[in-house]
């Protein structure tokens, strides 16, 4: 009995000594990637800190009558891209339905796209005779300011911050800020994202309406490296203009716009500053897609999944 | 200490008591030149053992694996290249393109395999993140066929993961490798101290036979004229052998430097033609891109004119010519972008010159491999049967020294 005993307690030992431990595979998982350029942002970069008083951002300069394509005034801005023979114009390839990449041509095309292409029609005769030049969010003011683009016409919200450093034509198009998530997330307006992680383009007035109003704030370079990030799980939601939502939730049918406008955006083509002419030339240019109704046209071709075009803003001038 | 120290003094006594006798010298001398001989025979076997196990390393494993190393490299480089290429094609995804992207993800894996048996730890970050880089290509091209932009996004998030993840990981476990074939060069390196135990056994040969003539009378001892005959030859062979495979294993040198720097060339050249893509890709806003093609450029410039002082080669020759004018057409490309003829610019970029480019490095660095090849056969041939012949040598040296020396103790009996 007594060896038994003894047996057992040996047997006992030697099922509870330790042998190596299993071997464990590593990684266990990989960290998922972001898109490149992605950062957190905690304020709202240089918004203006005073506005200047009595700055009314929208009201711009009154056309005169078009000149007819290919004779424009002597000295005039207008001039000097005729004889360049062709406009530089800065726009996006990341914004489905507003200014993207077709991928089947190649070409880059959209609402912002075809205002561009009015203005080369009205400078040359030939809405063909533009050069695109793609420029993110952030890069928009500073090509114009050393006059890489003649225009932009990025969906560009005309402010008073801004018109510090580049002058904007009218009103195109009356954009509004809202949200979108993914269809299964709860979230109902930009109310609810007081604990959600928001992403944003980075250098766009969305992202400075935003950052105060959510938890955490992701910048990227383009839109759609926030949809990127938007299915990849890595933010709850994305907030800019409509036009630009109404574009990422083309391209993802798990996604929807939700809430209400919680902010104007009224787009403008951005003009290197003190270039009056152009100005009132682009206003032309405008005043004449609105009377003819190629604006209509343009809307109903890009944003008709918007719902039906609503009337074109009305010019406001200052002079 | 006390009880020990009785046995060691009794057994100096005794030695010092042979030594004084001139039977006990001779007696003294057998152990001594047998144990020399054996001593010096294992330690030249050794050395050529030594160089042997070098050579192998480096033709059997070290250089396969650098260049698996370099293949997991290029292959990458040229899966982000195609990948912005295909993109940039616009449509359906041209199908060599496709084929060419799938040919490189295809062979980063297989190379990565061969790599990961030898550098687990290097390997971890690739084997990880390759998979996560294709799942996001594919994303990309979905995408890209439902005529979605953010399809570009996709591609612009796996050539972010490409170029601070994976690249910068196959750059190190490249670089790991070639240091590997470096180390395994230096192990061939000349046996100088059982070279020099060698002639040092010759010398104390030479001294006991004229100890032996001193006190016999007799000029020459047979077995130690025949042990000193074994031992000069086993020296001469050992010294012949390794400045043989000094001398092979330092052109084995100048081939694999030279395949370095044809490697390096390579890689330049895929990096320069992703960024030529992406810069057009971009659409006006490129500069990086440009600004790093020109940066590229260059140092493939210094490489192909290191390689051509290497390796004045007809590939090497035509490699640089294809380069320049490869260089001129990117020169027209960039005028035609920045005049706004996007589409010229585009359709340029499908010149031959690259691939030509691409082609005449592959032949070269295939050259420069087999002249490696072909220095470490040479080098290993050269060794052959010199492990036996050496032992077999101190066997005979250790047995002539051995009976020379037991003659002349026999006439003291």
């Amino acid at each position: 009995m007594r060896r038994r005993l003894a047996l057992a307690a040996v047997l006992l030992a030697g099922a509870c000594s330790a042998g190596p431990a299993p071997s464990e595979v590593v990684p266990r998982s990989v960290a998922a990637p972001q898109p490149a350029g992605a950062s957190t942002v905690t304020a709202a970069p240089g918004s203006a800190a005073n506005p200047e008083p009595g700055c009314d951002a929208t009201a711009s300069l009154r056309p005169g009558p078009l000149p007819p394509a290919g004779q424009m005034p002597a000295g005039s801005t207008m001039e000097k891209i005729l004889q360049r023979g062709r406009l530089i114009a800065g726009v996006d390839q990341n914004s489905y339905l507003m200014g993207f990449r077709n991928s089947f041509t190649g070409e880059i095309e959209g609402f912002d796209v075809d205002v561009a292409r009015q203005i080369a029609k009205a400078l040359f005769g030939d809405e063909s005779k533009v050069q695109f030049r793609v420029v993110t969010s952030a890069e928009r003011i500073p090509m114009l300011r050393s006059g890489a683009v003649d225009v932009v016409v990025r969906t560009m919200t005309i402010n008073c911050d801004r018109l510090r450093d580049v002058d904007f034509s009218q009103v195109y198009y009356e954009a509004g800020q809202r949200v979108l998530v993914r269809r299964d997330s709860g979230i109902t307006g930009v109310e609810d994202l007081a604990d959600r992680s928001v992403c944003s383009a980075s250098g766009s007035t969305s992202l400075g309406n935003v950052v105060d109003r959510a938890k955490t704030t992701v910048s990227v370079p383009n839109w759609t490296d926030c949809l990127v990030m938007l299915q990849q799980g890595q933010v709850d939601a994305i907030s800019t203009d409509d036009t630009i939502l109404a574009g990422l939730a083309a391209q993802d049918p798990y996604t929807e716009v939700v809430g209400a406008r919680f902010t104007e955006e009224p787009y403008g083509v951005g003009i290197p500053k003190g270039q009056e002419d152009l100005v009132r030339f682009v206003n032309g240019v405008l005043e004449r897609m609105r009377a003819d109704g190629t604006w209509r046209g343009t809307y109903d071709r890009w944003l008709g999944r918007l719902g039906p075009a609503p009337a074109p803003p009305a010019g406001r001038y200052r002079d | 200490m006390v009880i020990d120290s009785q046995p060691r003094q009794a057994l100096v006594r005794r030695v010092t008591g042979l030594a004084r006798s001139t039977p006990g010298r001779l007696g003294l001398l057998v152990v001594v030149l047998v144990v020399a001989s054996v001593a010096s025979g294992l330690l030249s076997t050794w050395s050529v053992n030594r160089q042997e196990l070098a050579l192998q390393e480096l033709a059997t494993r070290s250089e396969p694996l650098a260049h698996a190393a370099q293949e997991v490299y290029r292959a990458l480089q040229d899966a982000d290249a195609t990948a912005a290429s295909a993109f940039l094609a616009g449509g359906l995804e041209p199908r060599e393109l496709r084929e060419r992207y799938e040919a490189d993800i295809a062979q980063a894996q297989a190379a990565l395999s061969v790599a990961t048996a030898s550098s687990p730890d290097l390997t971890a970050t690739l084997s990880a993140q390759l998979p996560v880089y294709t799942g996001l290509v594919e994303t990309a091209r979905t995408n890209n066929r439902q005529g979605f932009p953010v399809g570009a996004a996709y591609l612009r998030e796996a050539s972010g993961l490409m170029r601070t993840q994976l690249l910068p990981a196959a750059r190190e476990l490249y670089r790991s490798e070639t240091d590997r074939v470096a180390r395994a060069q230096d192990d061939a390196e000349f046996p100088l101290v059982p070279v020099l135990v060698a002639a040092a056994f010759v010398l104390a040969l030479v001294a006991a036979q004229r100890y032996l003539t001193r006190i016999t009378n007799r000029l020459l001892n047979v077995g130690l004229l025949v042990a000193t005959g074994a031992a000069l030859l086993s020296l001469l062979w050992v010294t012949t052998v390794s400045v043989l495979v000094m001398n092979d294993v330092s052109d084995s040198r100048t081939a694999s430097s030279k395949a370095d720097v044809l490697a390096q060339a390579r890689i330049a050249t895929l990096t320069a033609r992703g960024e030529e893509t992406l810069t057009l890709v971009a659409r006006g806003s490129g500069q990086a891109y440009e600004k790093n093609f020109v940066e590229v450029s260059g140092r493939l410039r210094e490489l192909l004119e290191q390689a051509g002082r290497l390796d004045p080669s007809q590939a090497v020759a035509s490699a640089t010519e294809n380069f320049r004018q490869w260089q001129q057409v990117h020169q027209r490309i960039r005028e035609a972008d920045d005049a706004g003829r996007y589409a010229e610019a585009v359709g340029l970029i499908g010149n031959p010159h690259f691939d030509s480019l691409d082609r005449d490095l592959v032949r070269a660095i295939g050259e420069a491999r087999q002249d490696f090849s072909d220095e470490v056969a040479v080098a290993r041939a050269s060794l052959a049967g010199t492990v036996v012949g050496v032992l077999v040598l101190a066997v005979i040296g250790a047995a002539g020294a051995a009976m020379g020396l037991w003659q002349r103790l026999k006439e003291y009996r």
